[in-house]
């Protein structure tokens, strides 16, 4: 698919990033960098191991990347679990973590389907 | 807008994408330098703090948190000269104002926008460039116009001089000798609070201390041989006269300058067993400025040619004055005259130079406070030089160098040195836990480097151990050579370590 394309799939908001990034060479170039981003990994850990200061970091990234990119489905998600991560609640993190999750698979899915 | 090109941002944020973003907004119009956390954004300010001109700092990240670097920047003065941005999605109103308490310049809200960054950017490094030169000019400025008052008060205290048959130095001598003596007075006692400004402006107004002398007849002046009782009378009126003369201006009456120079003026005969005159004062009823004005002009009367005899040496006009064969004075003041005796007979001789461009220097220097380094550019490049030099050497040297600093804790290693540990040249926290040089040093090793350490002292600063690294399972043992640093100012802190590491012992 084109990068228009892969950012409805992946609920994002392309005018937006395309606005503040100014071309699509470089929205395409950033968001297949995101494949190569560690913090949900990170996050995926930290939360694993009840590690919240960790957790709150990764999903503190993961917000400012998606904030960057417009990725606004998974921002949405990882905005939510970071502000539950600020009070320390690992529990509320636990039951957000999945919507997470999907959100992030479906962004990756979208971004590796885009036409080289 | 033309900002230098040689501007240099450092870029802090912990995440990849973030950076490259910010870099690829940037541009290449600017140097850019990275760093993922807040501990490597202080070894980078650290290691070429003097090349940055603007940090973008993000505030939520590992290690050090970008408050964490403000803090350091702060404490180290660092944000006086490199403008700070904040980038961060914390944007809620009280990180904000955190940030801007803690002296950021800005605040740049996620998600970037090529065009706000670039100009935010732009105006940060415009508005900095723009406080520079003024400051350089403000400086410029006062040191011209001290210059030029400081020329008219010598003009016209030289005219009552010239009056004198007197070659017009005693007045500059009488300056300069002042400004030394208060300088140190106010080093070894508590007891005249006087501030730069203050010892600058004594100095300033001792130039009139004679200026009552104008009233003096010719005959009595000028007369080569003793004044008999009479015209000793006459001579001693030139300090009230002075005063009167200070005192009966309409104008300037509320300028500390001419409190001071009347004070002096009127009191710089006094003794301060309370046998001097016009008013026979005594003790620490005798204002400070006249005490020393007195004292300096007792010094260079003894050590100059007058009509009436010829000049005594340094060392012998010391000597008289200490054993109060030349009046009585103060004994902090003779204490002051003594740790002075060193500066004097350099300004005497010539060796040494003072008057009124140091002092210029002192003011514009306490003015401008805050902004140091620029007052002081020459002393800033040639720490720049003596920078490069060393990072020079240490990238020529094949031993193992090393530079160790507390706050923040950051290890340097000389490139060959880096290689032999298997460990980077620049490595942030060495010894926290999961820190690179952890697993290197043995506890055994750790507690004997602390041990010598703590038993150092700016004193006696050096000290040599000899221990086993574990490089890679590898045992080696070595000899090591150190030397502990301290800070500068008086508070003498434990700043770090520097030395050397020889290996092969085994």
């Amino acid at each position: 698919m084109n990068i228009t394309e892969c950012y409805s799939a992946l609920g994002g908001d392309y005018e937006s990033v395309l606005r503040r990034l100014t071309s699509e060479r470089l929205v395409k170039k950033f968001a297949v960098k995101f494949l190569d981003d560690k913090s949900y990994t990170l996050l995926e850990t930290a939360i694993r191991e009840d590690n919240a200061e960790e957790a709150f970091r990764a999903a503190h990234t993961i917000k400012g990347v998606c904030s960057n990119l417009s990725f606004d489905k998974l921002l949405h998600s990882a905005e939510t679990i970071t502000e539950a991560l600020r009070d320390g609640d690992m529990d509320k993190a636990k039951e957000l973590f999945p919507i997470v999750s999907e959100n992030y698979q479906l962004t990756v899915d979208a971004i590796k389907a885009l036409d080289d | 807008m033309d900002i230098s090109s040689d501007s240099k941002i450092l870029i802090v944020d912990d995440s990849n994408i973030n950076r490259a973003i910010l870099s690829e907004m940037i541009g290449d119009k600017y140097d850019l330098i990275e760093a993922r956390n807040g501990a490597e954004a202080v070894a980078v300010l650290q290691n070429q703090n003097e090349e940055i001109s603007l940090v973008l700092l993000d505030i939520v990240m590992p290690f050090m948190n970008g408050y964490d670097v403000l803090e350091v920047m702060n404490s180290r003065r660092w944000i006086d000269d490199i403008p700070v941005i904040m980038i961060s999605e914390e944007s809620s109103p009280s990180n904000i104002a955190r940030a801007y308490d803690m002296n950021a310049s800005d605040f740049i809200a996620r998600p970037f926008d090529k065009s706000i960054v670039l100009r935010r950017i732009v105006n940060t490094l415009m508005l900095y460039e723009k406080q520079k030169k003024l400051t350089e000019i403000a400086v410029s400025q006062i040191y011209e116009k001290e210059k030029n008052s400081n020329l008219m008060i010598n003009i016209l205290s030289h005219i009552v001089e010239f009056r004198n048959g007197e070659s017009g130095l005693h007045v500059i001598h009488v300056q300069n000798l002042t400004q030394i003596l208060l300088k140190n007075l106010v080093r070894i006692t508590d007891k005249y609070t006087l501030s730069i400004s203050e010892i600058a402006m004594i100095s300033q107004a001792s130039a009139l201390h004679d200026i009552g002398k104008i009233s003096i007849p010719d005959e009595i002046l000028n007369k080569p041989g003793r004044l008999t009782d009479e015209e000793f009378a006459i001579m001693k009126t030139h300090s009230m006269a002075g005063a009167a003369m200070l005192s009966q201006l309409k104008f300037f009456t509320d300028e500390p300058l001419l409190k001071t120079a009347y004070e002096i003026c009127r009191w710089h005969h006094e003794r301060f067993d309370g046998r001097g005159y016009p008013d026979g004062i005594s003790g620490d009823a005798i204002p400070i400025s006249a005490q020393i004005v007195a004292l300096a002009d007792v010094y260079d009367a003894l050590t100059s040619d007058r009509v009436y005899k010829k000049a005594f040496t340094h060392e012998t006009a010391i000597q008289m004055i200490q054993e109060g064969k030349c009046g009585c004075f103060n004994p902090l003041l003779l204490e002051c005259l003594s740790i002075s005796a060193e500066s004097i007979l350099k300004i005497s001789n010539g060796s040494a130079k003072l008057s009124i461009y140091d002092q210029i220097n002192d003011i514009a220097g306490e003015c401008f406070r805050h902004n140091e380094l620029t007052s002081a550019k020459r002393t800033f490049n040639l720490l720049k030089h003596e920078k490069t030099v060393n990072k020079f050497f240490m990238t020529l040297s094949n031993e193992l160098l090393f530079e160790y600093t507390t706050t923040p804790s950051v290890l340097t290693l000389t490139p060959a040195g880096a290689r032999l540990l298997k460990v980077e040249e620049i490595v942030v926290n060495p010894f926290a836990k999961n820190g690179s040089l952890a697993k290197i040093f043995t506890t055994d090793c750790r507690s004997q480097l602390s041990e010598l350490v703590r038993n150092s002292s700016p004193e006696k600063p050096e000290f040599e151990f000899e221990c086993d690294l574990n490089i890679d399972g590898q045992i080696r043992h070595i000899r090591a050579i150190c030397r502990s640093t301290w800070s500068i100012d008086d508070t003498m802190v434990y700043t770090g370590i520097i030395g050397k590491v020889v290996f092969g012992l085994e």
